[in-house]
């Protein structure tokens, strides 16, 4: 699928990225590599600057400093060099009205230079990949969300991408269209495309990514692989806790040496890595009225980060 | 330099985004070629026929011509004026600001001049075909030499160019779409009546008179109707649609290009 007939080293550089409007800088100092076959996730709540940090790595904004370099291009300068070889998923469904299902792919396919008999062939193709080889002739305004999102990937898989971005590609769509999106992402990987991804979804993140970049005000906080990141950050197990005084909670935590949060009605508790089950009898000691013991994640590696949860 | 660069147009890039545009009105022909061919002849017949017996002949430019032959010319300059015109500033405000057709095609391997160029040479398209088809209408009412026809094309394609750069930069200027009714207003509609379409310019007040010749559909008015002869000032006209594209076209790339990339 992401045959080229020249080689290409499509590695993606981004170098210190910022992006100022008037006295606000919604992106500052962003600096990261994507290597091909690679998912990177960037995680972060709205307005942590994603969109903004990718309109920059495919060229729709102008970086104020720094500049993105993707095979032998630089961006912005010769962005459309190299979308030639990147495929883009925006956040809103720029699909055109104005065609078919099968035309917006055979006509899109057209500024790439694919043209005719190639052009059907490949849209096809695409639509097979998608699951919509029934829905060709549909208009745009007859499918559904998920559909409309997979017809965008499936529009910017006609150049056989080295590069994909996939800016928040499952907002708004329900589990079933979630997992179908991320089958679509994973089969990307295993041809070896990158991927670029936004999202606020912990748990897209944690599936998808190989690596996470975690944004808050225009800055990356922290980055690494998500167990990475979770093991270093949180640990490896929470408690929620209900119905005990913080403070009371806070003592404990600071005899076993271990982070705790105050969060809505409970309170997060890391437990050690080390006899996680003394800590955890001692907080079931207390009777409260609720107890939870779960797998650490990426919200409780952003609340300690931040001091606030993903939205 | 690198502003130059990242905004250099390519001649596939122009013709891919054209194309585009072809492709929609292509699925539509027949309903895109109603109204110019439509209107022209529904003009003819209601002010030619209409009022002919009432006006009888019309002295322009020490000539006598018939009503029906003198606003003959200025029905394809009307034509020209209104597809370049509406395609330009309805059209394309609602595939910047609406469908996002911009914003789509600029994830493909296109600059924003490919996606300007494409947008404004569509738009001069459609007004070419406007002002042709009137001219064919023309020739068949007897109206307007085909020959004449022939060679008045340039400046139906002039005319479009101008008109439809002016279209762009209405889509660039309003916040919504409601808001294009103002330069309709203004402009469009004095231009449609008061620019030597109807009636010579000459019979109109002094003050008004000299409005109506610096309004640009006044100079291409006057150039398509070469064959009955032109003012002594023409090639100020040509030179004044020239310029006024040029500036206009300027005008509207520099009022889009903010609203895509920021």
């Amino acid at each position: 699928m992401t045959t080229s007939s020249t080689p290409l080293n499509a590695t993606l550089t981004a170098y210190d990225l910022w992006k100022c409007y008037g006295d606000s800088a919604v992106v500052q100092g962003i600096n990261f590599v994507l290597e091909p076959g690679e998912i990177v996730g960037l995680l972060g709540p709205n307005g942590a600057g994603k969109t903004t940090t990718v309109g920059m790595l495919y060229g729709s904004v102008v970086p104020s400093r720094g500049f993105v370099q993707f095979g032998p291009w630089q961006m912005p300068v010769q962005g459309r060099q190299a979308r030639t070889h990147m495929g883009i998923v925006t956040q809103e469904d720029n699909l055109d009205p104005d065609f078919t299902v099968f035309e917006n792919l055979t006509h899109f396919a057209h500024h790439y230079r694919i043209w005719g008999q190639t052009a059907r062939q490949r849209a096809g193709e695409l639509l097979d990949l998608v699951n919509l080889q029934d829905k060709g002739k549909y208009q745009i305004d007859e499918l559904s969300g998920g559909m409309k999102r997979r017809l965008v990937l499936a529009r910017a898989l006609l150049n056989h991408p080295r590069l994909v971005f996939l800016d928040e590609p499952t907002t708004g769509l329900d589990p079933d269209a979630r997992q179908d999106f991320w089958r679509l992402v994973l089969h990307l990987k295993s041809e070896g495309c990158g991927v670029l991804l936004t999202t606020h979804y912990m748990d897209e993140a944690q599936r998808l990514c190989d690596r996470i970049l975690l944004m808050q005000q225009g800055k990356v906080i922290d980055e690494g692989k998500p167990l990475d990141l979770i093991a270093r950050v949180v640990g490896r197990e929470v408690a929620e806790v209900e119905g005990i005084a913080p403070e009371k909670l806070q003592a404990l935590a600071d005899q076993f040496g271990v982070w705790t949060r105050p969060f809505g009605n409970a309170t997060l508790v890391t437990l050690p890595l080390e006899q996680p089950d003394t800590l955890w009898q001692q907080i079931e000691a207390l009777h409260p009225l609720r107890l939870a013991r779960r797998q650490a994640n990426l919200e409780d590696v952003f609340l300690r980060l931040t001091g606030t949860l993903l939205e | 330099m690198s502003v130059v660069k990242r905004v250099a147009a390519t001649p596939w890039g122009v013709y891919s985004v054209w194309w585009r545009h072809f492709q929609v009105y292509r699925s539509t022909w027949l309903v895109n070629f109603l109204p110019p061919i439509s209107e022209p002849i529904i003009y003819l017949v209601a002010f030619g026929y209409g009022l002919t017996p009432l006006i009888g002949d019309v002295l322009y430019l020490d000539q006598t011509v018939s009503y029906p032959q003198f606003i003959a010319p200025g029905m394809i300059a009307i034509g020209v004026l209104f597809q370049s015109f509406f395609e330009g500033a309805y059209s394309s405000f609602i595939r910047l600001n609406f469908q996002k057709t911009w914003q789509a095609l600029l994830t493909a391997p296109l600059s924003f001049t490919d996606v300007f160029l494409g947008d404004w040479l569509w738009a001069a398209t459609k007004g070419s075909i406007a002002g042709t088809l009137t001219g064919l209408v023309a020739v068949v009412a007897g109206l307007y030499a085909l020959p004449h026809l022939l060679l008045s094309l340039p400046l139906i394609v002039l005319g479009s160019l101008l008109f439809g750069a002016f279209g762009l930069f209405v889509a660039g200027l309003v916040r919504k779409v409601d808001q294009v009714n103002v330069p309709i207003f203004l402009v469009i509609i004095p231009m449609f009546t008061l620019c030597g379409t109807y009636f010579p310019r000459d019979t109109l007040p002094r003050v008004l008179q000299g409005i109506a010749g610096v309004l640009p559909l006044a100079a291409l008015t006057d150039l398509l109707r070469w064959p009955m002869g032109l003012p002594t000032w023409w090639p100020f006209s040509l030179l004044w649609l020239l310029v006024a594209t040029v500036i206009m076209a300027r005008l509207a790339a520099l009022r889009i290009y903010p609203k895509l990339f920021s």
